[in-house]
This record gives C-alpha cells, structure tokens and sequence, in this order.
C-alpha cells in the first residue's frame, strides 16, 4: 500500500499514527542506517539492536523533524547518538565478538587476497578512536557531505575534514603495521 | 572520480562487511511496527499546547481562537513594523491593502511579517513540499513570495529559519497535519490540489 507513496507523504501517514507508513520508511532506510551502526560500533549484534531503537526513537520524536533538513541525516544523527551511547556502555561492559573474520567468498588467488585486504581495513578501523572512524563511515558508507557529517556528529565542518584526513593517515598506518607483522 | 586506494578500498570492505550482515535486517521492519504498538509521535511542549487550544481538526472554536491570535500578532507586528499594514495606513498601505486582498486567478501570494528572520520559505504541495524562498528586499520584515499554480486547494506552511510555521493568517483554513498545523488556500475553481 505504502511501498509506491513519496516519502513526505509516508511521514505524514507515520504523524497520524499509521505506524504501517512507518514500515516503508525502515524498509528504506535500514541498510543505511544498519551500515553506519556497524562501521560505528564495529559489534553486529549491537549495530543490529541500535538500528531498530533509533527507528523507535526516530517515531516517538517525529515531530522534531523540520522538513528543511534531509531526512536521512536526521535519523542518521539519532542512530549516531544512540552508537555513542552505547559505546560508552561498551566501556564498561564489554563484549568481545570476531569482526574480522572472512567472509568465506570462493576460492580464486585473487578474491582471498582482496578478502584479506578487507580484513587488515577491518582491523584498522577496529583500533581507530571513535572521533576518526565515525566520520569515515559516514563519509565513505553513507557517502555524506563534510557538512552533513558535521550536522550528525556535532562537529564543525573543518573539524570534519581534519578528522577523515587524520583518521586515514592512521589507517594507513595501522594497515602498514599489520602487514609487516603478518 | 576517486581513486585514492585506501578510500576505495574503505568504502568497499564497510559495504561487504554490512551486506554480508544484511539477513539481520529481515523483518526489522514488523518489528519496528510490532514495538511500536499504540504509540503515537510524542507532542512537543507547544505542539501541546496548540492541541489544547484547537484539539481537533473540526474543532472550529479552537481554530477560530488560533486565527484570531495569530491575526492580533500579525497586527502588533505590524503596529511595530508601522506604516505598512493596511490597517496603520502607511505610505504603502493601500497598495500592500490591494496585495493582501487579491490574488491573480493562477496564482499564490504569500506575505509573512517576520521581523528577525534571516530564512523564510514556503513548502507546500504545489512544490511537493520543497522549500520556495520569501524575500524581503526592502528589510522591512515582511517576506512576499508568489507562485504561479494551476487552480486547486493547496496545502502549505512557512519555515522560518528552520522552524515551521504552519498558520497564515491570509489562509482560507488550516489542517493539523505533519505534526504541526498547515494552512489551505483555494485558487481559481477550488479543485484539489494537494
């Protein structure tokens, strides 16, 4: 029913209470923001509970959504908020899950080396301080502009650039690292 | 086009590594539905209070309490404005007079006293709610803007400077929708714009 609508219209359905237009808008934007929970907190289970608290929360405060700002960015900021949040529980409950392992592709020389390529990016990221790799995924996930990305996370649009600057130079290197010790 | 490796390569693993997750998402969608149960969108402090004044859509006493409010602050603003409201009989009174009264038969005219505003736009279903500048050129804080529409009922609302303002005073009648209020203008024969 909802699946042909735009989405203003599915945001106005949501606003009378028609939780079922909000459906659509989950199904539109879950990869999007399932994407980002993970290149955020790095733990699947996580990524996955972030993702549908922040399309609740998304809900319960739709009425703060002024329609001037893209509606992706908004969201994005909740699920951004939420990631932090639980970073910071994170701290002091930890869990410890394998999120470099390969993804099992098929055999050829070529797809194992592009696999663990993606492994020693994977690695690196894991031990990049939050502050650098929450503006890279948004940046090279969700494909933001400097400004959308300092909207999300708060930041002004230098300190953005500054970041994915400085966080790619110690990807390099992190990358760098592994390799030799490999 | 990029081509610096490291970001290709940044951007390639961060896509796998989330579709290779993707079966995680099944469903998320009932989920969401499921959790939400009864819930409604929260109201703010002053979506609140407009819902106590006008607490529903055919609640004509409320409406009428809103207009005439948003009406008497339209006119204090323009007392403070001075001289160019109709009701003040400023040096362009009479024409100002003529604008707010009279539209062309294809056409919207809005006019908005803002009197600090940096930003004000209209969104509206003739332009699928996608914001259309008010100017202000002569910085007297009244905003103007005009929109060449076929005829029909149009649905609309001013953001000024990011905030929705959704009760013109010059509306023909207001719909609560999208969480605020909207205002409605007829144009031409009436039809259904929206």
């Amino acid at each position: 029913m909802y699946r042909m609508q735009d989405e203003v219209t599915l945001l106005r359905a949501s606003l009378q209470g028609e939780t079922a237009a909000w459906g659509e808008i989950v199904t539109r934007y879950k990869d999007a923001v399932f994407g980002l929970c993970l290149g955020f907190l790095r733990n699947r289970a996580d990524a996955e509970d972030i993702t549908h608290d922040a399309f609740i929360r998304a809900y319960v405060n739709l009425r703060r959504y002024r329609l001037d700002k893209r509606f992706s960015t908004w969201v994005f900021t909740i699920a951004a908020n939420l990631c932090r949040n639980r970073l910071r529980y994170r701290r002091t409950h930890p869990v410890f899950e394998l999120e470099t392992d390969s993804g099992g592709g098929t055999d050829p020389a070529r797809e194992v080396a592009r696999e663990e390529r993606h492994v020693r990016i994977r690695e690196a990221l894991q031990r990049l301080p939050y502050a650098y790799r929450a503006p890279l995924v948004l940046r090279f996930y969700n494909d933001l502009s400097y400004r959308e990305i300092g909207d999300i996370l708060n930041i002004p649009e230098g300190t953005v650039k500054t970041r994915i600057h400085r966080g790619k130079a110690m990807l390099r290197e992190f990358v760098g690292e592994e390799r030799d010790s490999s | 086009m990029n081509t610096d490796p490291l970001e290709m390569l940044l951007r390639e693993t961060l896509r796998e590594e989330a579709s290779a997750e993707a079966g995680r998402l099944d469903g998320l969608e009932q989920r969401v539905v499921e959790d939400l149960g009864d819930r409604a969108p929260r109201l703010g402090w002053l979506g609140g209070l407009k819902q106590l004044i006008a607490p529903t859509r055919a609640g004509r006493f409320g409406q009428v309490a809103v207009v005439a409010a948003t009406a008497a602050a339209f006119l204090i603003v323009g007392a403070l404005v001075g001289k160019d409201l109709p009701l003040f009989g400023g040096p362009k009174a009479e024409s100002r007079g003529a604008m707010l009264r009279s539209t062309a038969e294809n056409e919207l005219l809005f006019v908005l006293p803002a009197m600090n505003a940096e930003n004000v736009s209209v969104v509206g279903s003739f332009n699928d709610w996608e914001p259309t500048p008010l100017s202000d050129e002569d910085g007297d804080g009244i905003w103007t803007a005009r929109v060449s529409v076929p005829p029909g009922r149009y649905e609309y609302a001013f953001v000024i400077d990011g905030r929705w303002w959704g009760q013109d005073p010059l509306a023909d009648e207001y719909v609560r929708s999208f969480g605020e209020y909207s205002s409605v203008r007829y144009v031409g024969g009436g039809g259904d714009g929206v």
